[in-house]
């Protein structure tokens, strides 16, 4: 049976005008539809994914099924049921559950099991079978330990479980995830997942999977990729998301898995495309032992530099012993950091990976004095030092030559030296021009600039993070675009001309392009602009391909700084801190297992020339 | 990961902890009622007596409520001074120029201000012990006759719950968006009045886009979630009396007597 059917449906939010004011002087419609004749059709227990990029339509797609849009024309039914008429709102309703992107902004209650209940109770449920609603749906996601618990504690990942529950509480035959993992880490995205496979396999539930990440397309039935309110691919996932040049244009990517195949074989050694990183190993095993290799070894250790000078000067930071106690002596008493050694030497890329919760973000606060030195350090000593250890040590903490754990440093001049770029910068913007928000540091730190010389440095700043400065700067922030609006907010911060850049997640909740794009302009930014930029992130590709140097935060402490080649090599003790490795060590491990190996930096552009020296090296041995 | 405690609950498994929200409400008026009726020390001390007692089974230790005075010492100050040095009396102990202090105004002043914190230490007392759910969920239940009224107390009960759902959100925002903004050179703590107030609208605008644009959602979410207002709307928990909520009810009954009581005959203890 058809789940649900979309007809020629088209949507504007300008709707609400009338049909002369949106038609030109020849009488041609000129609205701007969010949905563009859209014919679209799920049937009863498939899983559909739909692609596209940011504002390409397909949250708009969501709305439409569940009646909180109408649509300005066509027809849309779900199970028969007309989804533009209100009276079959609430049925609509009770089989349709959306759980959406911001984990935040969709539980009502502040306690696990009330929100869960809200559902049910909505819809006039007696209380003891809410009760059974809530263990059954607390159950489903694999959540009933935190039953009592307080959703604002909670992971990400666990917020976004508990948001399955509370729509599958009402016990809906389709489910749609909004985007529901766009604002997760890996760990977290891999749980949601998991629990929607779950569901679709074992409660046979029809679910629509509204995503950007081409890897969670692959998992499902059907692929529908959207662009400007059109559906213009439909197919298998893996079909679909091996058209590299059409998905660019609609400004997604291939996963990475095909991308690898893709590009080898382009390059003489064709190997079929894989989905993941098992099945990649084993084309490029495959295609190996065709071309005549079943052996090898990478003796060359070579692109591994790493400059061991200790530095203590400009652009770096050198940091010992740092320990933070949120909360100190309280029951809510908890060591944010506990001795922290490193050393980021100027110019590096530095990645600084760990899970929410290992002190990464205290860390960093800590590197523009938002968060200072302890200095009355005997008051944090830990509860259970035994009698006769060594003495605490000296905390020390040193960034771009200023000295954090004296008083007296001029932190206001070192904040203008160490620019930091938190997550989601864009909700920071707050002037009514762009102009006027990239100025706001620039002024807070050197009152005395002149006119003249605001404008040319807010004008650089705009230009290198590729915006046009005459169109922008006397635009609202907030009438740009999501990609826009970033740039700015590093604009923003860039425009004193730090030293150190910092940035939180800079690529998160962004389509592929919009990543691909930020990291490029990160660069670029190293390049021109400032001498040392440090990314805080969970994606370990992220790291792997953009890094020089990198360390680990695991429960407020360094568990290890090395080049991610050599990080990324230890893949157990990765995997013993619940973190990933990046996809290129996955396949380089299976390779190894077989008899193959390589010895790349794990980005893929080294991974596709060692594998292609391999091949070379069998044709010449054969 | 740093929260603290909204509205300063200390977590518990006490006796206090486990009575009924509602009872302790009312308790808390009642004791109010009580503490205002007291016209003498005798009545202040018998409050006291109950509110000690109801402390000791609270398991909050003495430093967490004293803490909550902090909050209003400074009205306690102020109106000490006020009330030492203004208070019309009689016998007078100690005057320069027109300021005087009377006997009169001494007995007064301590006995207000004994009032007052017999009445924070109270109210503290009460939030300290109750969790801000249970506390919503007691005043709506409290609040039903009104319905009878046509006053909205459902949805007066949601939307305290949602803000107090939202609060530990939105004061991490707040936290975020004050760090971004000192990192960009910000400066909140120094400068004049003007200043200060002006140094706020670079945290304020995003906070309010963002509580907007939260609003949104949250409403979208509520409404896929079939939220239709009251009508028809069931309850999943039910708020039930135990027999600490009648030793609770004996307890504090018994305070009003004694304060009525004392306030009629206070000629024999005098």
């Amino acid at each position: 049976m058809e789940a649900v059917k979309f007809e020629q449906v088209r949507f504007s939010y300008e709707s609400e005008n009338t049909n002369d004011a949106n038609q030109d002087v020849f009488g041609m419609d000129k609205t701007d539809y969010a949905l563009d004749g859209v014919d679209f059709t799920v049937q009863e227990g498939e899983f559909v994914a739909v692609l596209g990029h940011n504002g390409s339509g397909k949250s708009t797609l969501a709305r439409l099924t569940n009646g909180l849009l109408k649509p300005s024309s066509g027809g849309i039914t779900v199970f028969g049921l007309d989804a533009t008429n209100d009276k079959n709102l609430f049925e609509i309703r009770k089989q349709v559950g959306i759980v959406f992107q911001n984990p935040d902004n969709q539980t009502v209650a502040s306690i696990v099991e009330d929100d869960v209940a809200f559902g049910p109770e909505n819809v006039g449920i007696p209380r003891e079978e809410i009760g059974k609603r809530i263990d059954f749906a607390l159950h489903a996601v694999g959540m009933q330990e935190f039953r009592h618990a307080t959703p604002s504690r909670l992971s990400g990942g666990q917020k976004q479980r508990i948001a399955i529950a509370g729509v599958l509480a009402l016990k809906p035959k389709i489910m749609i995830l909004d985007e529901a993992t766009a604002m997760l880490d890996p760990r977290g995205r891999k749980e949601v997942i998991d629990v929607v496979l779950k569901l679709n396999k074992e409660e046979k539930i029809t679910v629509i999977l509204i995503t950007h990440f081409p890897e969670e397309a692959m998992l499902a039935d059907r692929a529908v990729v959207m662009s400007d309110g059109k559906i213009v691919l439909e197919g298998k996932p893996s079909e679909i998301l091996s058209q590299g040049e059409a998905l660019k244009q609609y400004a997604l990517t291939s996963p990475k898995s095909i991308r690898i195949c893709r590009e080898l074989t382009e390059r003489g050694l064709p190997v079929s495309d894989g989905m993941d990183a098992e099945s990649v190993a084993e084309n490029i095993l495959t295609a190996l032992r065709s071309a005549g290799v079943t052996a090898w070894k990478d003796t060359e250790t070579g692109a591994d530099v790493d400059n061991e000078a200790p530095c203590d000067g400009k652009g770096g930071v050198v940091c010992e012993n740092l320990s933070y106690v949120y909360n100190a002596k309280s029951p809510f008493e908890t060591y944010a950091l506990n001795g922290v050694d490193l050393q980021i030497h100027s110019g590096d890329f530095f990645g600084i990976i760990g899970h929410t919760g290992s002190g990464k973000s205290t860390f960093v606060q800590h590197l523009n004095a938002l968060l200072k030195v302890p200095t009355a350090q005997k008051k944090y000593k830990p509860k259970k030092q035994k009698k006769g250890a060594p003495p605490p040590q000296k905390t020390v903490l040193t960034v771009d030559g200023y000295d954090l754990t004296d008083k007296t440093t001029d932190f206001r001049e070192l904040r203008s030296k160490v620019g930091m770029v938190f997550q989601y910068p864009e909700y920071q913007l707050f002037a009514e021009t762009v102009f006027q928000d990239v100025a706001f540091g620039l002024k807070n730190f050197r009152a005395e600039a002149k006119e003249e010389e605001t404008k040319l440095a807010v004008k650089e700043a705009l230009e290198t993070v590729g915006l046009d400065y005459e169109e922008i700067k006397d635009k609202s922030p907030f009438e740009l675009s999501g990609g826009q609006k970033r740039r700015v907010a590093i604009a923003g911060v860039i425009v004193t001309k730090p030293e150190i850049l910092v940035l939180d997640e800079p690529a998160a909740g962004l389509d592929p392009l919009g990543k691909e794009e930020i990291m490029s302009l990160l660069h670029k930014i190293h390049a021109e602009w400032c001498k040392t930029v440090v990314i805080v992130s969970h994606d370990m590709d992220e790291i792997a391909e953009n890094c020089n140097r990198a360390t680990i935060f695991a429960d407020g402490k360094v568990l290890r700084l090395d080049t991610p080649k050599r990080l990324f090599s230890d893949v157990e003790k990765m995997v013993s801190v619940g973190l990933d490795v990046p996809f290129t060590t996955k396949v380089c491990q299976i390779l190894q297992a077989n008899g193959i190996e390589i010895a790349c930096d794990y980005t893929t552009a080294d991974f596709v020339e060692k594998t292609l020296l391999v091949a070379k090296g069998g044709r010449t041995n054969a | 990961m740093r929260e603290v405690a909204f509205g300063q609950y200390y977590p518990a498994k006490s006796f206090v902890h486990k009575c009924d929200p509602r009872i302790k409400i009312l308790f808390l008026i009642v004791y109010i009622v009580a503490v205002f009726l007291s016209k003498n020390f005798y009545a202040l001390g018998a409050c006291a007596g109950v509110f000690l007692l109801v402390a000791l089974f609270s398991g909050v230790p003495f430093k967490s409520l004293l803490r909550s005075v902090k909050a209003i010492l400074f009205l306690l100050i102020f109106m000490t001074v006020l009330n030492l040095f203004f208070h019309t009396g009689e016998t007078v102990l100690w005057r320069w120029k027109f300021i005087k202090i009377t006997k009169e105004g001494l007995y007064h002043t301590a006995f207000l201000s004994a009032r007052l914190f017999l009445l924070v230490l109270g109210s503290s007392l009460l939030t300290l012990t109750t969790t801000p759910v249970s506390l919503a969920d007691g005043i709506e239940s409290l609040l039903t006759p009104l319905k009878w009224i046509r006053f909205p107390v459902h949805e007066l009960a949601l939307i305290m719950s949602i803000a107090l759902r939202f609060i530990p959100i939105l004061t991490d925002e707040t936290g975020r968006i004050m760090n971004a903004q000192k990192a960009r050179g910000a400066d909140f703590e120094t400068g004049g009045f003007f200043k200060r107030v002006k140094a706020v609208i670079p945290i304020l605008i995003p906070l309010l886009i963002s509580a907007f644009r939260r609003s949104e959602e949250l409403g979208d979410a509520m409404d896929a979630r079939c939220y239709a207002g009251s009508k028809m709307r069931t309850k999943y928990k039910k708020l039930t009396l135990t027999w600490r909520d009648v030793i609770a009810f004996f307890v504090v009954g018994g305070l009003l007597a004694g304060v009525i009581l004392l306030r009629m005959h206070t000629a024999w203890l005098v």
